[in-house]
């Protein structure tokens, strides 16, 4: 039925008035004259309301003439008659026609560039290298080759191992893989020596090219030289360059320091909220008041409201503040229970710190209760290679 | 005569489970509830306004009464009612 509607309304409709003595007459020959009419409705004795199509109002005028009747046009209803009545107010038609022109030239602009999946490569240098290429907020996304962007980024940073482009809306969205470097290679033609990369005390030298210049039991500062590539001769000047090779483990020391007060003070919400809406327009915002925040102490959040539930980035927002009332509240809490939690702390926080490959050999737990805060000190030893090779420079 | 073709047109349809309303010229009257009544293979409208809808057809005239009647479309087949439909008689 609903798309009878529609396509009486494309077509367009007039609503007319019959008026007659012999209606019943009218309606059969309209019917058998193929005279297509509906919603038909006796108003008065001698007056029916029904609609018709334009072709069938035309049609109609010679069983009007036939059966001794008045017709008149009530209403015209339809896209048709609307098209007609739009050629006297051009002014809105073009405005019309301006206002999907705007949509359509505003939705196939570039509004902002989404990067993601970079951490070594800098947001800003891939802006840069885009911006060269006349990629920047503003264009027409239909003239950005995706392709040639990818290729271009991949070929630029070779920390990239994969790249997408994509447009989402008005949204250029980058995807990046980076690949996890492998610790730089030096060729093996350079002379290198091998120096300590962090402090500690040798423990075991293997060196299978170079010459070792520490023993079990030094003391080595970072950057000391463990493995020396030089072969040098007291007697002559020459000297030997070679790429110095081998591992070189040593004790080394991670520790982290853990501080949690023992009578705490704690913020825990009454549950009592205010809000307050601001529109965000660019960088300005307007926000509407009304009255003060009731609260002594409030924790503040800030929400964005989405219009419509769209992912898309409009010019403006809308942001609700929320200001939640808070009751701070003082909490001793049990030593031991902050010892262990602290212990724990610090072991995670440490075993983010340590590298993959080593050989845990003490670690050292020490607890301070000192004027109302407990410090926790935990020292782990470890054995590690800390040999880095470094090039000679002569 | 004529009822021997009848009969005949009758036997036919009921034999080979033609529509009756094909075979033998009749109306088909279709209620739904007591708001819609689609009428077809009519004769054309005798009567009309709001309260009583006359139609003749092969049988007689279809008599259909009740209150605010309205034609939701007339066709050279078939006419729609909508309204509150109270009764049908059929005069022949």
């Amino acid at each position: 039925m609903g798309t009878i509607k529609a396509w009486n309304f494309l077509k367009g409709y007039v609503i007319i008035k019959v008026e007659g003595l012999t209606l019943e007459r009218f309606l059969n020959l309209a019917a058998t004259n193929d005279i297509y009419l509906w919603d038909i409705n006796r108003i008065d004795y001698t007056i029916l309301e029904m609609k018709a199509t334009i072709e069938g109002f035309r049609a109609l005028k010679e069983i009007v003439n036939k059966v001794g009747c008045r017709v008149e046009i009530a209403e015209k209803k339809g896209l048709p008659f609307i098209i007609y009545k739009l050629r006297y107010r051009k002014m809105l038609g073009v405005g019309f026609i301006l206002f999907f022109a705007i949509i359509i030239l505003l939705s196939s602009i570039i509004w902002d560039i989404e990067i993601n999946g970079n951490e070594k490569v800098k947001d800003e240098d891939i802006l840069l290298l885009l911006e060269e290429e006349k990629i920047k907020n503003g264009i027409i996304k239909y003239k950005i080759d995706k392709d040639y962007i990818e290729r271009l980024l991949l070929n630029e940073f070779d920390v990239l191992s994969f790249a997408s482009v994509e447009i989402k809306g008005t949204k250029l969205i980058i995807e990046l893989k980076e690949r996890d470097l492998p610790p730089e290679n030096i060729d093996e033609d350079i002379p290198v020596n091998i120096v300590a990369s962090k402090k500690g005390i040798i423990e075991k030298v293997i060196a299978r090219d170079g010459r070792p210049r520490v023993r079990k039991g030094d003391v080595v500062e970072k950057g000391d030289v463990l493995i020396s590539g030089i072969f040098s001769d007291e007697y002559s000047e020459n000297r030997i360059l070679v790429h110095a090779e081998g591992e070189v483990f040593a004790r080394t020391l991670y520790s982290y320091k853990v501080e949690e007060p023992i009578i705490k003070t704690i913020k825990e919400e009454t549950g009592r909220v205010f809000e307050r809406k601001e529109l965000k327009i660019g960088k300005r915002g307007i926000q509407f008041i009304k009255g003060d925040i009731p609260f002594e102490d409030y924790i503040e959040s800030t929400e964005e409201m989405k219009i419509l539930n769209m992912n898309i980035d409009l010019p403006f927002k809308l942001l609700i503040h929320k200001y939640k009332e808070v009751e701070t509240r003082e909490i001793k809490q049990d030593i031991e229970l902050i010892k262990n939690s602290n212990h724990i702390k610090a072991v995670e926080e440490l075993n983010k710190q340590l590298p993959s490959d080593v050989e845990i050999i003490s670690k050292d737990v020490k607890h301070y209760v000192r004027n109302n805060t407990v410090t926790t000190y935990v020292v782990i030893e470890v054995i590690e290679d800390i040999g880095v090779k470094h090039p000679i420079d002569n | 005569m004529d009822n021997r073709i009848e009969n005949l047109k009758y036997s036919i349809s009921e034999a080979l489970e033609l529509p009756k309303d094909i075979v033998m010229d009749l109306p088909k009257i279709v209620m739904v509830g007591n708001i819609q009544l689609n009428i077809s293979n009519h004769k054309g409208i005798i009567e009309y306004n709001q309260d009583t809808l006359r139609v003749n057809s092969s049988i007689g005239v279809i008599k259909i009464t009740g209150s605010n009647l309205k034609l939701k479309t007339i066709l050279s087949e078939e006419i729609v009612v909508n309204g509150f439909i109270d009764g049908i008689e059929i005069i022949s």
